[in-house]
């Protein structure tokens, strides 16, 4: 567990340096068991900073999503680091963005995270769906500890859990300049048995399955915009002039919409799972995003976000690849 | 006119007799429940909270065509809304009806819509009343609206256990009556006290509250004010609180080749939280970060809109807050705003 004494401690002291400009971590939520991004500007914001099982967003996002306003005539560019609290999924999301050489890693400060796991928060507002004050949850042995309005509530792990937590392979985070507590040991694994099974079904059957789902998208683009790996100065699909992609909301554009992001995370997603997480409207989109992973691990023995020393699987060519698939 | 009551076991039969009409209801998706045409009854599914994506898609549609063109022909085939036929949307919440009649406002402001108003004049809402709030971030009474309200309905339906308590509140809610005339019955004669007693419990049972009082007043001279900097450092700038707010009416119109040679005008659903709306031509973009797109969010609907409409356009339904994937809550920034100095 995270002592809190010591992460507030620790970011006044990151804060206050003079090389660092913002130190991005949890805090409280405004209602129920949520949890949010907090921006720490000064050693004053620190008190607020938490971590807890649910502090689920994946922080890395915002490295990639700051705003580059152009510099003044006579400003220097703000070059301060910037510090982010990372689980060990998110801490592969910064990986692959150095491996994609993204930005230096001279820019952030990683606090590490080593994690047990953390919980689906849509499984616990279904749980708790009338919890308005705001609640807390710990995670202790094999049980969630909900404490809300007075009292508190144990329920099994395994049944808030998120589910990229029960197939975890990386618990302790592989990019840090410190860590906040004990590195956790490996406690799971994945057999990718889900992307075994809908793989058993027809085309049809597919399809079918997935027009009810992408007939449902809204695009809000909001699995893309929480994409720590989608970070594309210019989005094609926010290109007017041609239009790559239309505006139109409808299954033939929506399909090609997913199916497209699904394509250009092939090699890259680190499964964080964050544009399922976000998806208002239930798309399972780590379906889409699980089979590239299985694929990209069985066929080049490469996962992403594992070492910043590796190039991106797709800039990297070797006489030994397998190519049977192509023609 | 006599409240009329609407047994359960006869929902089916009244549904089968209006989709003579294009009939919207609620229905599940996997466990999403969204807004559909309902072709057969037992599509329907009525003991729902709310609907991710409110009804206000049936009379300002996500995507529409306005016309379609063919190069080199001076032709236009031109949208005819007529063409989609009367519209009963079934089951909807009061807090999405009163925010059509929000939005009727803008749409005839200065330049009458004919798409959107045709449909809205062919369209009746059928209400479902809000026995127990859909959810802990509901906050339609500080807005002046109710779980029971009547504003932007024809018809408001309240679940009494066993029946529906159907009270027609416009001409086009008692012309349905008498469409459904072999499936309504007379209600208990008690059962309008009975409701008013329920739409108080249920106001009751409201947890979230803001008190907007001066806050349009007061928003303009915050403009430079840090607070939005701070209420809007974890935005991801994505469309959802824009996209599910039943009172957001950005459009965008585009044309689109749809085969060599032909193609289509149309318009469809913008939003301000996304980086390209405000984007000129120039390239400049007067709002450039989310700073100051989130800004505009709460200004347009707490301020520039009550400016010029008289009316917040916000009817306190909590998608926003509810699926905000980092947890922007508008009522906590409008605490801020209550606060700020």
């Amino acid at each position: 567990m995270v002592d809190l004494t010591k992460l507030r401690e620790m970011a006044r002291e990151v804060i206050s340096r003079e090389d660092v400009r913002e130190f991005i971590g949890y805090r409280p939520g405004t209602y129920g068991f949520r949890a949010r991004p907090a921006f720490v500007m000064g050693p004053d914001d620190a008190d607020e900073l938490i971590f807890t099982p649910a502090c689920v967003n994946n922080l890395a996002s915002y490295i990639v999503l700051e705003e580059k306003l152009p510099v003044k005539r006579g400003e220097e560019p703000d070059l301060r680091k910037v510090a982010v609290m990372v689980k060990g999924c998110d801490s592969r999301a910064l990986v692959q963005q150095m491996e994609e050489k993204a930005y230096d890693r001279e820019r952030i400060l990683v606090l590490g995270i080593p994690c047990r796991g953390v919980v689906d928060m849509a499984k616990v507002q279904a749980k708790f769906p009338d919890v308005l004050e705001v609640g807390d949850i710990a995670l202790e042995g094999d049980k969630f500890v909900l404490s809300f309005n007075g009292s508190k509530e144990e329920v099994a792990k395994e049944e808030l859990l998120a589910d990229k937590c029960a197939r975890c392979r990386y618990p302790t985070p592989l990019v840090y300049d410190e860590l906040l507590d004990a590195e956790v040991e490996r406690f799971a694994d994945d057999d990718y048995a889900d992307v075994e099974e809908l793989g058993k079904r027809s085309a049809e059957e597919k399809w079918a399955y997935w027009e009810e789902k992408f007939s449902r998208c809204i695009r809000c683009y909001s699995c893309r915009n929480v994409c720590p790996m989608c970070y594309c100065e210019d989005c094609v699909l926010d290109r007017l002039q041609p239009q790559w992609m239309r505006r139109s909301v409808d299954i033939s554009e929506n399909a090609a919409y997913h199916i497209s992001r699904a394509y250009h995370l092939a090699g890259r997603c680190i499964q964080c799972g964050e544009c399922q997480r976000v998806c208002p409207v239930d798309i399972p989109l780590m379906e889409l995003n699980r089979k590239f992973y299985h694929d990209v691990e069985e066929l080049y023995d490469y996962e992403p976000g594992t070492n910043v020393e590796n190039p991106p699987l797709l800039s990297t060519f070797k006489v030994e690849d397998r190519e049977d698939f192509i023609m | 006119m006599a409240l009329k009551k609407l047994s359960k076991e006869k929902v089916g039969e009244a549904l089968g007799e209006l989709s003579k009409f294009r009939l919207i209801a609620p229905a599940k998706s996997d466990d999403v429940v969204v807004f559909k045409q309902i072709n057969n009854p037992g599509e329907a599914f009525l003991d729902y909270g709310n609907s991710t994506v409110p009804a206000k898609k049936f009379a300002f549609p996500q995507t529409e065509t306005l016309f379609r063109f063919v190069t080199g022909s001076p032709e236009l085939a031109e949208k005819n809304v007529e063409e989609e036929g009367t519209t009963v949307i079934f089951g909807l919440r009061p807090c999405d009806a009163r925010a059509m009649a929000i939005v009727d406002k803008l749409f005839s402001w200065d330049f009458d819509d004919p798409y959107y108003l045709k449909r809205r004049e062919l369209t009746t809402l059928v209400g479902m009343a809000c026995v127990e709030p859909p959810s802990v971030n509901c906050f339609c009474t500080s807005l002046g609206g109710s779980p029971f309200g009547g504003e932007g309905l024809d018809m408001l339906l309240t679940d009494m256990g066993d029946y529906y308590l159907a009270q027609a509140l416009t001409d086009k809610g008692k012309k349905l009556t008498e469409t459904l005339s072999s499936q309504l019955e007379d209600a208990p004669a008690d059962d309008e006290q009975k409701a008013k007693q329920m739409a108080l419990d249920a106001e009751g049972k409201i947890r979230r509250t803001i008190d907007t009082a001066g806050i349009p007043e007061k928003l303009p001279g915050l403009w430079e004010n840090e607070l939005w900097k701070k209420v809007s450092a974890a935005c991801l700038g994505c469309g959802i609180c824009t996209f599910l707010c039943p009172t957001c009416h950005c459009f965008d119109i585009q044309d689109e080749v749809e085969e060599m040679g032909e193609g289509r005008r149309c318009r469809m659903w913008d939003s301000c939280m996304f980086e390209e709306y405000t984007v000129h031509a120039s390239g400049h973009n007067p709002r450039p970060t989310r700073k100051e797109r989130t800004r505009n969010r709460i200004n347009h609907k707490y301020s520039y809109y009550p400016d010029k409409f008289d009316v917040i356009a916000c009817v306190g339904c909590g998608r926003c807050i509810n699926l905000c994937p980092v947890n922007i809550d508008i009522l906590d920034i409008l605490d801020q705003v209550v606060d700020a100095s």
